[in-house]
């Protein structure tokens, strides 16, 4: 998968991700998991270049999100597209992420 | 890409076979969204329909165990005017599709694919079947077709576009009739059936409107008879097609017979052009020029019969909106026809049932309540069903403070005929009383009142009179047809059975009978039976018979047992004798001591 990992002190930034779906969820989630050293506690994805997104990507945010809550982090998503943030809102995600709208 | 299939459908149906796999979702995915996105649809109505094909396409392949991942999975869509829908068949076992699709916990990482399909789509409908499964989600569409972007096409291919549209409404409309027509004719019938006189009005009349609807011109109902196995013309359009019936495990038959090869296969046979009615085929009556199907009547597995339905090549066209037609129609008919067969037999239970409390309930008001008492004679009596109502009874009547009238007889069959017989002749009996000191006379008087109807019936009563006269110390004895009566005296010889000349009534017009007469001594046991009594059988076959009734008497005679008495230990003797076999006939018996 081809995507952007940034450290800037306790939070992890990703970007250039296009799409989460079926194919790509678990090692996405993998990945990033991988990537996640102990000083970490923060997610930031950034979603503006997401085209798609199914149950599935849900499903490893969801994931991410656990990590981070275990390291009293948050997963914030960054700029998500019209419709992958009607998704979010139809499965009600935003009420456990973080969705900012950021420059 | 490159493993995917495609194949355009009318140019408004996309179909694509794809290999089992998480990987080949996208792309198939993604080549649907192409093909609704040539034919106008907008970036919402896109969004939608490919996040509810993902995830229909990934359920579908999560679902698909090892063993059946060779077959691929097909999607569709297919693009009408008003909707657009997708359909994925996958070949897997298939799952539960909940009754209520709900978010799950916000915590949980999966269980989100349902409740987006059905959050996006407008309907979603889950067929399991035993070999492929298909999930169909249909979306209405935000407007209807854009010309906006199509081809640009030529008269001729508009013309051919707008001739196929014209043929798909036509056939729609057709459908549509058809359906409507067969309903109706279903309601109007179903609330007619109530009113129904006979099942087979109702089946012609059904079946003239099967005829009218499909524009056919005949039809031959044949309904199986499950005893004799015979197919026979039940209802036919015409005299001339009540065929010979058909008889199921014909041999020779069964090569040339559509009718018998449709019960056989259980299929539709057609014979839908001109010639392909086997020359000797029952069903060659209608002409070599006829075309037609015949149908087995099923109801669930029972073969009900067959049904063919016919017309000439030139009008009779069976579209498979009219062969529905058929099929619905005929379904219809192996419904009314099991329920009115099941009506008829419960209705017949019933009579059968009432007919045997009317009996019973005659037969009981023959029972004497109270026996007369004339003199020192001693009288008791018995008479007990053996559960068919059968015509045995017993009568006895004070003729004057020294003389009495004793009858004993046996109607020959059973259920409300022999009851009434039983209850006549105990009236003209009790009406001849004049006679009684003649008891020959008196039954052939009875014979002649009753001779005409018995005869008409192929009845016959047996019967035997005895008239007890005190006054002069004897007894007169005559006898129709009935066993011997016994007689037995306290000094302990063995009894005489007493069974004057005579044929039963309702057999002769003009019969004679015998009478004798015997002395009433005192210490006389007498004894009036029928044969139900001696017919008494014991668990290993034998009779209870007359030498052991004679014997029984004889036993009570010396004693001098009282005829109370006597009747307990007699039923207490067949009881014993006949330990658990049930009773085949009635026991009738009266008594007489002095």
């Amino acid at each position: 998968m081809n995507i952007r990992l940034a450290i800037q002190g306790d939070t992890l930034s990703i970007g250039g991700i296009r799409e989460l779906n079926a194919a790509n969820a678990n090692a996405f989630r993998d990945q990033i998991r991988s990537a996640m050293s102990d000083t970490l506690k923060n997610i930031e994805i950034d979603l503006s270049q997401a085209i798609f997104l199914d149950s599935c990507g849900l499903g490893a945010l969801i994931s991410l999100h656990k990590t981070a809550c275990s390291r009293r982090g948050l997963v914030r998503l960054v700029n998500p597209a019209m419709p992958v943030q009607q998704i979010l809102e139809l499965t009600r995600m935003h009420r456990i992420f973080e969705i900012v709208k950021a420059a | 890409m490159g493993s995917l299939k495609h194949e355009f459908i009318r140019g408004t149906a996309l179909r694509i076979a794809m290999p089992w796999g998480l990987a080949e979702v996208r792309p198939a995915v993604l080549a649907v969204r192409a093909f609704l996105a040539e034919h106008g649809l907008n970036e919402e109505e896109l969004g939608a329909c490919e996040l509810a094909l993902a995830e229909a396409c990934n359920n579908a392949v999560q679902h698909t165990p090892p063993s059946r991942r060779s077959r691929p999975i097909r999607l569709e869509a297919v693009l009408a005017p008003l909707a657009v829908e997708l359909r994925v068949t996958d070949h897997g076992p298939g799952f539960d599709w909940p009754s209520r699709v709900e978010l799950p916990e916000p915590e949980r990482e999966c269980g989100r694919g349902l409740f987006l399909i059905q959050a996006l789509m407008d309907t979603a409908t889950y067929l399991r079947g035993p070999d492929s499964n298909c999930l169909l989600m249909q979306r209405a569409r935000a407007e209807a077709v854009v010309t906006e972007g199509s081809p640009v096409r030529t008269a001729v291919e508009l013309e051919r576009l707008l001739a196929a549209d014209e043929r798909i409404i036509r056939d729609m409309t057709d459908e549509l009739s058809s359906c409507y027509e067969s309903l109706a004719a279903i309601f109007r019938f179903g609330r007619e059936q109530a009113s129904q006189s006979g099942i087979k009005e109702f089946c012609r009349r059904l079946l003239e409107d099967l005829l009218r609807v499909t524009q056919s011109r005949w039809h031959i109902l044949r309904l199986l008879d499950g005893g004799t196995g015979e197919l026979s013309v039940f209802t036919a359009s015409d005299p001339s097609l009540y065929l010979k019936p058909l008889q199921l495990g014909d041999l020779a038959m069964a090569g040339r017979s559509l009718e018998l090869e449709s019960v056989q296969s259980r299929r539709d046979v057609w014979f839908d052009q001109p010639g392909m009615l086997p020359p000797d085929d029952p069903l060659a009556v209608v002409g070599g020029e006829s075309v037609g199907l015949v149908h087995p009547v099923y109801f669930g597995d029972a073969l009900i019969g067959t049904l063919v339905v016919g017309g000439s090549a030139a009008t009779l066209r069976l579209t498979a909106a009219q062969v529905n037609v058929i099929h619905t129609f005929s379904d219809f008919l192996a419904i009314q026809i099991m329920n009115t067969r099941y009506q008829e037999e419960r209705v017949g239970a019933l009579l059968v049932a009432r007919e045997l409390e009317i009996a019973r309930h005659i037969q009981r008001s023959l029972l004497l309540r109270s026996l007369p008492e004339v003199g020192g004679v001693q009288l008791s009596g018995y008479c007990e069903s053996s559960g068919q109502v059968g015509g045995d009874f017993f009568d006895a009547l004070k003729i004057s403070d020294t003389s009495m009238l004793l009858l004993i007889s046996d109607v020959m069959g059973s259920g409300i005929p022999a009851a009434m017989f039983a209850v006549i002749l105990r009236g003209l009996v009790r009406a001849s009383v004049a006679w009684a000191a003649q008891p020959a006379e008196l039954l052939g008087r009875v014979n002649r009142l009753l001779f005409a109807e018995l005869s008409d019936v192929e009845m016959f009563i047996t019967a035997q009179l005895v008239h007890v006269d005190l006054a002069r110390n004897r007894l007169t004895v005559a006898n129709a047809g009935h066993c011997p009566l016994l007689v037995a005296g306290e000094e302990g010889r063995a009894p005489r059975a007493i069974s004057p000349e005579g044929m039963p009534l309702g057999v002769l017009p003009e019969p004679e009978f015998g009478e004798e007469v015997l002395p009433l001594e005192s210490g006389l046991r007498l004894f009036l039976y029928t044969d139900g009594l001696t017919e008494v059988s014991s668990p290993d076959g034998s009779e209870f018979g007359t030498q052991r009734l004679a014997d029984w008497l004889a036993g009570c005679a010396r004693s001098r047992m009282s005829v109370n008495a006597m009747k307990e230990n007699l039923l207490e003797e067949l009881n014993r004798f006949r330990f658990d076999e049930p009773l085949r006939d009635d026991q009738t018996f009266l008594i007489l001591s002095r």
